[in-house]
């Protein structure tokens, strides 16, 4: 199913520029066209339906606008993939440390606009901790920088942390600066099977509590184990990064929390991948304490539903769903609701009449209707994808 | 000086404080411990809302590594309090002894530590906050993810032109297992700076690295807080590495021998935590050593690349020289963010006045380099004027159409941060302009 815009006009030129960007917004908004923003597309299922006719797209606006190794900071063009910014940096050996779930294909600027971070955020943190600097065009055609190029700035109102998951509604971003790690000279993943998951709490307890800093702390669901080429068995899946001391000594600590096996690295693009087109996908998160708990209530309200996987980021207290979209029904998510009190449920993507009753909006307070007005005042940039402002 | 301080005993208290100022539309200015170095908490003529009798720490939740704390808890209370945990709250400004968290949600305070762990953005989850209007909100969401806006990430920093915090809801970090604390000496500036660059581009990610000058090691050694620095030396790093005790060593090996191939005299690992301790104490108190130099003291605060340390320390020596002022240099040296601190006598209009123009020139050559105005002592009224030299007209408007989303007359800390013309020049959009341009060409036809 798909809830693009009925085909309209797409402008997308190859090497667009700033300015091109700005006249689109400004024609649109001369017009009272509402635009649909779309990098290279490969996202453009998630978020609540977008009223537009028109998509404005990124993916001539690319390339490395500034990067200095010795600083550990890039900056690029918002139509930038991942995939080509992990090529440049790594000729330094240095890394971006964001792995969203989805092709690394996927620009810089929908990242940044969608929040989306993957496994590697236990170590790392999410998208909000590792942009430095953006600039975006508002809804009036406006070009606005926030933040800057150092990697330490309190200068200026926080436009970096305001347009970080804003979906595109209150600018479209054309360039961010990131912060960048050296690519570690020693790695490893590991696999804690999980054969009795009444012990899963207490093998989550010693994973996170060993004396580790690990990069990523997965816990993987039997299907999402097969589906990244492991033993169809409950995993906790843990990667490790440093100078090689540091990566044996956090070896030996993990080895010591139960039946451990060394894995290929490859099992974390599988992981990325997992969520094929036509799924619903979904977020449930509560205190990192209560994870177990968390999981043991997702597993049971998704049970018997041909095709789901879950998987949850641990340390970070959220566990990630994903099953065929024709099993996604309002009264799965209300049980998953209702399993779950005092939690929150996140979706990324779900079949568009579900939106409605699951999660009408998430900006209708008088404090997001304010900011809105004052970066978009006539709701041209992606209408309705995070839901109605009243 | 304030038209009115008030002094709220708790949080019921400062609600219906701030309410009333909202039912007279008066203007008011909250502070938490006053150690803010860019003059925001100033409340002249205006109410001052004093936050310090706020100091409840209202829960610690050792699992999940969470504490929730009233906004004039001290930072350094809250780190005693966990310590017994085995935990500790990352943000260390050098006036941690004093300063509250409120104000380093206000201000985004870092600290030395901040080059690894991250500032106060990336500690704090959830903000109960009083708009300036009198309505409660709740920013960020303390037991889950955030879905909407970002307004968590807006409000800290915010030099409280937003609201007043109420309630913080921070994350606690696990202490690390191994701390190395080392000291390498240099008899050039331009060597220590070159090291710096040098370790930050070896990937090696330092808890903490710091600067001190030759100026500074002099003041620092002949005052209380002597810390046992080479007094002959023209620069010092202080150096830590924490983590992994195995990696931490390996790690240790590395700079060291970076240290020493870039040009160090010596280099010293700290053999005991009273030895740490003494290490930092002479950095932490620098500030107040300077006091021994001259009455009264220009505490900077700029950021540049990392990579252009030794450069622009250099050009700063030149502007010193050309201005005849003496620049005392203490900074964060491994996230590029310079203090660069004028001893002076205030009283003398001759020597304010070479002050002034010298920190200008700084602030310029730091912004020139690539850099930023301020890295953590905010903008507050200091820098205000020194904003545009980063930020266009449209992006300086674009904060102040946030800001009033927070608070629509902008009646709270009035007049920092963003100058208020910029808030009034609120030029037409580039559809608005473009309309008229067109119409006068239609005009002239």
């Amino acid at each position: 199913m798909s809830r693009l815009p009925s085909p309209g006009p797409r402008e997308s030129p190859h090497g667009m520029s700033l300015q091109g960007i700005q006249e689109i917004v400004a024609d649109a908004a001369e017009s009272g066209t509402p635009l649909r923003i779309a990098g290279e597309s490969h996202w453009i299922d998630a978020g609540r339906p977008v009223r537009a006719n028109r998509i404005a797209s990124l993916t001539g606006h690319t390339g490395v606008v500034d990067y200095v190794p010795g600083d550990l900071t890039i900056t690029v063009k918002g139509g930038t993939t991942l995939h080509g910014i992990e090529e440049v940096t790594a000729k330094e050996g240095q890394h971006f440390p964001l792995d969203p779930h989805g092709s690394s294909e996927g620009t810089i600027g929908a990242t940044i606009a969608t929040g989306s971070s993957g496994p590697m955020a236990h170590g790392f943190g999410a998208v909000r901790d590792l942009v430095l600097g953006v600039e975006f065009v508002t809804g009036d055609g406006r070009v606005v920088k926030g933040g800057g190029r150092v990697v330490k700035n309190v200068a200026g109102f926080d436009l970096v942390r305001l347009i970080t998951g804003s979906w595109g509604t209150l600018g479209i971003v054309t360039e961010a600066t990131l912060r960048l790690y050296s690519i570690a000279s020693s790695h490893a993943t590991l696999a804690v099977s999980i054969t009795d998951e009444r012990q899963l709490s207490a093998r989550l307890d010693n994973v996170l509590n060993a004396a580790a800093t690990p990069y990523s702390v997965e816990l993987v669901d039997a299907a999402t184990a097969r589906h990244c080429g492991l033993a169809a068995t409950t995993s906790i899946l843990v990667e490790l990064g440093g100078n090689a001391a540091a990566v044996e000594a956090q070896k030996d600590a993990l080895s010591r929390t139960g039946v451990v096996h060394e894995v290929p690295r490859q099992v974390w693009t599988r992981l990325r991948t997992a969520d094929a087109a036509g799924t619903a996908v979904f977020r449930v998160s509560a205190l990192p304490a209560q994870i177990a708990e968390l999981w043991t209530n997702t597993q049971r309200a998704l049970a018997g539903i041909e095709g789901s996987m879950i998987h949850a980021s641990a340390g970070l207290g959220v566990v990630r769903c994903i099953l065929p979209a024709a099993s996604a029904t309002a009264e799965l998510l209300r049980r998953m609701a209702g399993e779950n009190r005092g939690s929150a449920i996140v979706c990324e993507r779900l079949p568009s009449d579900l939106w409605p009753h699951v999660s009408p909006s998430v900006v209708s307070d008088t404090l997001s209707q304010r900011v809105k007005r004052a970066f978009d005042p006539l709701d041209i940039l992606n209408p309705g994808i995070m839901g109605e402002f009243s | 000086m304030p038209r009115l301080a008030v002094f709220p005993g708790n949080r019921d208290e400062v609600v219906a404080v701030v309410r009333a100022l909202a039912a007279d539309g008066a203007p008011f200015v909250p502070r938490g411990a006053g150690t803010g170095l860019s003059g925001g908490a100033l409340a002249d003529d205006v109410v001052l809302l004093g936050l310090h009798r706020l100091k409840r720490i209202i829960s610690i939740d050792e699992k999940n590594r969470r504490a929730v704390v009233e906004p004039g808890v001290v930072n350094l209370v809250l780190n005693r309090t966990v310590a017994p945990l085995g935990l500790l709250y990352a943000p260390d400004p050098s006036s941690e002894a004093a300063c509250t968290i409120g104000g380093n949600v206000a201000e985004n305070a870092g600290g030395p530590h901040c080059l690894k762990y991250g500032v106060t953005l990336n500690h704090v989850v959830g903000i109960t906050a009083l708009l300036p209007e009198g309505e409660i909100v709740q920013l960020g969401n303390v037991s889950g993810e955030r879905s909407g806006y970002d307004l968590l990430g807006a409000f800290i920093g915010s030099e409280g032109c937003f609201g007043v915090a109420l309630d913080v809801t921070v994350k606690l970090t696990r202490k690390p297992a191994a701390v190395r604390t080392m000291l390498a000496d240099f008899t050039s500036v331009d060597d220590a700076a070159r090291v710096t660059s040098a370790i930050i581009a070896s990937g090696i990610v330092p808890a903490a690295l710091e600067f001190m000058d030759g100026a500074t090691i002099r003041v620092v050694e002949s005052s209380v807080y002597a810390a046992g620095y080479p007094a002959d030396a023209e620069a010092i790093l202080l150096i830590e590495l924490d983590g992994i005790a195995a990696g931490v060593d390996a790690d240790r090996d590395t700079v060291e021998r970076i240290c020493i191939e870039g040009g160090a005299r010596t280099v010293r690992v700290a053999r005991n935590d009273a030895e740490r301790l003494r290490l930092w104490q002479g950095r932490k108190k620098a500030f107040g050593a300077m006091g021994r130099l001259a009455p009264h003291l220009v505490v900077q605060d700029a950021v540049i690349p990392r990579t252009r340390l030794a450069d622009v320390l250099r050009r700063i020596r030149e502007i010193g020289d050309v201005h005849r002022v003496q620049v005392c240099n203490v900074f964060h040296a491994g996230d590029g963010n310079l203090h660069p601190n004028i001893p002076y006598n205030a009283d003398d209009p001759d020597e304010s006045e070479r002050v002034h123009h010298a920190m200008r020139e700084i602030m310029q050559a730091c912004v020139e380099a690539g850099g930023s105005i301020t890295g953590e002592h905010g903008v507050g009224l200091d820098k205000i004027g020194y904003i545009d030299m980063i930020f266009s007209p449209d992006s300086l408007a674009a904060m102040c159409r946030l800001r009033e989303s927070f608070d629509p007359q902008r009646r709270i800390n009035p007049g920092k941060v963003v100058p208020i013309h910029s808030c009034q020049e609120w030029k037409a959009s580039p559809a608005g302009r473009r309309g008229n341009e067109s119409a006068a060409l239609t005009g002239s036809a």
